[in-house]
């Protein structure tokens, strides 16, 4: 059976910097990305405000990957990529699978989980009405239209004021789509000061405070949604053909569950997969941390068991 | 044009079983179905509950199909390579009035000759289902019942009925049916097909489809049910299905821990507005978490993934009154099986247990067909079993190596919620699946925690390239629901 120092699950932005910390220790890494390509989301990310505390360059998330990805081609850590962690074990064991690699496992040492987050989707909110096609996360959006070239929909209603939903309000409506308003539940937008002054002063988006999505109608299609204001009540629908869901990001840490809790000492988690982060130079420096520590313990029992 | 002995009018759950019979006695059959792909109506949205037969009067069809049903799912399941688990149910009771209920319901049970029937005490009601609250009096424990998947259970007959030969036409709603000597024809957008004998399996739309033909008698109107999905992780989860039968009359919460390991809640009970309406409401949902919170006070539904509603075809026998058709108060109660015109069978509004009963109502009116048409031999040729999919998941470390081996698309993930590869999407598309939805009824992506954010890219891709067609003309599931917003309006 297959055995490493490290094991870290993940391939984006943490995973590659928890990798190559771990690597530079001497620890042999093998880094496990599920799909094929590595940089997890920041590929998708063609917007700038990336690297300034790392490279102190203003980067586009995609330019951000590429220099990862450099440095972590100079390691000698074994990249798996299009290859998923199945399961992780009590006993220090993986299972993992992949079209190229087949089904198998592997004993490691330490685990790094760089995981990352995944976004709520609809159905998690309480949002009544139909289902039909046209609701996207952001993220999905995204990705749909920065990686694959697909215009999701006309007519938009943002919900979520936070920076996933800005960046997607701003690219849309620069990619000839309207976006009918931006709704955040909240008092003020959340999202970063340049991504509001773009959205709400360059490009006019509306944006609407203290409002929720609460319904969603159209049989085939989204036809509108219903707005509701939160101080007054008052609801209004608003006619558009797709929604787009920027509300939240939830942690995806459910491969540590056959751990148990507490979490054995061996574990260590790095960006969104342990808080969700706002940029992705920090995300960055908790994986490099978290590598070191991996490959730390690693010498520390080394020299343990030596000393034994 | 091609004439056949039977035509199977529309495709969900109890259209497939009905062609896979009609095929087990040999006939030549078609089945036709207005939308894209099969189990795409009520079939799709369903407690997913398989019944022992305790609610129903003795000696009723409904009845005896239900306890028949029951004993026999394992094998039905097996046959057809569907999974089907029997976590058994618990109903219970937080007051006399539910009490009495549940003794009713015990001896009508037993009357019906459901086996393993028992009343339990609060306390052993909680023994066995810890999350239940504390105020629980009793319960009645019914070992036999079950749960299947509706949709894969319907799909899986409808490939088991094409298998032995029936002809599966989509895209094919009926517009007319009109009588030419000893014949039927259905005339459709895909043209008009001829046959012996009819069976019109339409669901919602069976009244309206019978009417083409004969005087109305039983009108279907559409009530509305609507589910809130837990996601296979939260704590608490009962392991039976649960039937709450509150003390103040009325609807109960039902809780069905799926075969997916999802945990359904519901069926809200609501009037519908039209047949189309799948809508949710605010009160319905709220009649869900409001009932969850009193029976199961400790699960959390903040893990709720999804809620979706459904449509009930209610079916009420309707008299004349002037120019209009006025309906009965109550609606009806026993399975409607109609034989309007000579050699047409109508299923009009089956209700609970309609789909524990699909396949023995689908072997009952295949029997009614046979008898009309002078068949005395059943097909020997018939094969009852169908090849299942695989489940790459549920596969020893060892087949499922060698399965990747063989085809790396095995070992590709591609939704990572339910551990579902390219190579059973690829499966999925190469059944019939062409729409988003279909490949989830076939394959189970998009139903977990993500909903699909993540994989549904990835299913429309191949989609995409299996069928030869654009992403921007694939549809989530049914007309008017392209995926894609921009392109159909030229704004390009």
């Amino acid at each position: 059976m297959e055995h490493c120092d490290v094991l870290v699950v993940g391939g984006g932005a943490a995973g590659m910097a928890a990798a190559c910390a771990a690597a530079n220790c001497g620890a042999t890494v093998v880094l496990a990305e599920r799909e094929d390509a590595l940089g997890g989301v920041l590929p998708q990310c063609l917007h700038h405000g990336f690297g300034l505390v790392q490279f102190g360059a203003d980067l586009t998330g995609a330019e951000y990957a590429r220099r990862v990805v450099a440095e972590l081609a100079d390691t000698p850590v074994r990249i798996l990529a299009g290859t998923t962690v199945l399961s992780v074990h009590p006993d220090h064991s993986a299972l993992l699978s992949g079209a190229k690699t087949g089904l198998f496992r592997l004993t490691f040492r330490q685990l790094v989980l760089a995981s990352g987050c995944r976004e709520t989707p609809v159905g998690a909110l309480p949002v009544v009405g139909t289902r039909p096609a046209g609701i996207f996360t952001a993220g999905e959006a995204q990705r749909l239209v920065n990686l694959e070239g697909r215009r999701v929909g006309n007519t938009i209603v943002i919900l979520g004021g936070g920076d996933i939903g800005l960046v997607m309000a701003q690219q849309l409506t620069r990619n000839g789509c309207r976006v009918a308003a931006v709704v955040e539940q909240r008092a003020f937008c959340g999202g970063q000061p340049r991504h509001q002054k773009a959205c709400f002063e360059q490009l006019g988006i509306p944006l609407l405070l203290r409002a929720t999505v609460t319904e969603v109608h159209g049989r085939g299609r989204v036809s509108a949604v219903t707005v509701r204001h939160l101080d007054t009540g008052a609801e209004e629908i608003l006619p558009c053909d797709t929604l787009l869901t920027a509300v939240g990001l939830v942690p995806e840490r459910e491969l540590l569950r056959p751990l148990g809790t507490p979490l054995p000492g061996w574990v260590h988690l790095c960006g969104n997969c342990e808080h969700v982060h706002r940029i992705v130079d920090t995300v960055t420096a908790q994986g490099e941390a978290a590598g070191h520590t991996a490959a730390l313990q690693i010498g520390q029992t080394f020299n343990a068991q030596s000393e034994l | 044009m091609e004439r056949y002995d039977v035509l199977v009018l529309g495709g969900g759950v109890l259209g497939c079983f009905a062609a896979r019979h009609l095929t087990r006695w040999g006939f030549h059959t078609a089945l036709l179905e207005g939308r894209e792909d099969l189990c795409t109506g009520t079939t799709r949205a369903n407690t997913a509950i398989v019944y022992t037969g305790c609610d129903t009067p003795p000696g009723t069809l409904k009845t005896r199909l239900c306890v028949e049903a029951n004993r026999t799912f394992d094998d039905l399941c097996a046959q057809l390579g569907v999974p089907f688990a029997r976590p058994g149910s618990l109903m219970v009771s937080c007051g006399p009035r539910a009490q009495r209920v549940l003794e009713r319901k015990l001896r009508q049970g037993q009357e019906n000759g459901v086996p393993g029937l028992r009343l339990l005490s609060g306390a052993e009601a909680r023994a066995m289902e810890p999350g239940l609250t504390e105020e629980v009096t009793g319960a009645l424990y019914a070992p036999g019942t079950g749960t299947v998947n509706p949709w894969e259970l319907g799909l899986a007959a409808g490939e088991n009925a094409a298998a032995n030969g029936c002809t599966i036409i989509l895209n094919a709603q009926v517009t007319a049916l009109f009588s030419d000597g000893p014949d039927w024809g259905a005339e459709t957008a895909r043209g008009t097909f001829r046959a012996r004998a009819v069976v019109n399996c339409c669901g919602l739309y069976a009244d309206q489809v019978q009417e083409l033909v004969a005087e109305p008698s039983v009108r279907i109107f559409p009530g509305k049910a609507e589910y809130l999905v837990l996601d296979d992780t939260v704590d608490h989860a009962p392991r039976h299905i649960l039937f709450h039968e509150p003390e103040e009359k009325g609807k109960g919460l039902t809780v069905v821990p799926t075969v997916e390991g999802k945990l359904l809640l519901g069926p809200s009970e609501g009037p519908g507005a039209d047949k189309d309406d799948w809508s949710t409401t605010a009160r319905g949902l709220d009649f869900l978490r409001t009932w969850t919170a009193r029976v199961l006070p400790e699960l959390d539904l903040s893990q709720t993934i999804r809620s979706f509603g459904a449509i009930r075809p209610n079916p009420f026998y309707v008299y004349p009154e002037g120019e209009t058709w006025v309906r009965e108060e109550k609606s009806i109660h026993n399975f409607t099986i109609q034989n309007p015109r000579p050699r047409f069978w109508s299923f009009l509004g089956i209700k609970t247990p309609g789909l524990t009963c699909a396949d023995g109502l689908g072997r009952y009116v295949a029997g009614l067909v046979a008898e009309e048409l002078g068949r005395k031999e059943p097909n020997p040729a018939f094969d009852p079993v169908r090849t299942p999919p695989v489940r790459v998941k549920e596969l020893s470390f060892e087949a499922r190596a060698a399965l990747i081996r063989q085809n790396p698309a095995y070992g590709k993930i591609l939704c990572r919620c339910g551990e579902i590869t390219e190579g059973e999407v690829l499966d999925a598309i190469a059944r019939g699946a062409v729409t988003l939805d279909g490949v989830k009824r076939r394959a189970g992506t998009g139903l977990g925690r993500c909903q699909g954010s993540v994989c549904a890219g990835k299913v429309m891709a191949l989609l995409s390239r299996e069928l030869k067609v654009p992403v921007e003309n694939l549809r989530r599931d049914g007309p008017g629901t392209n995926w894609l917003g921009g392109n159909d309006r030229g704004t390009l």
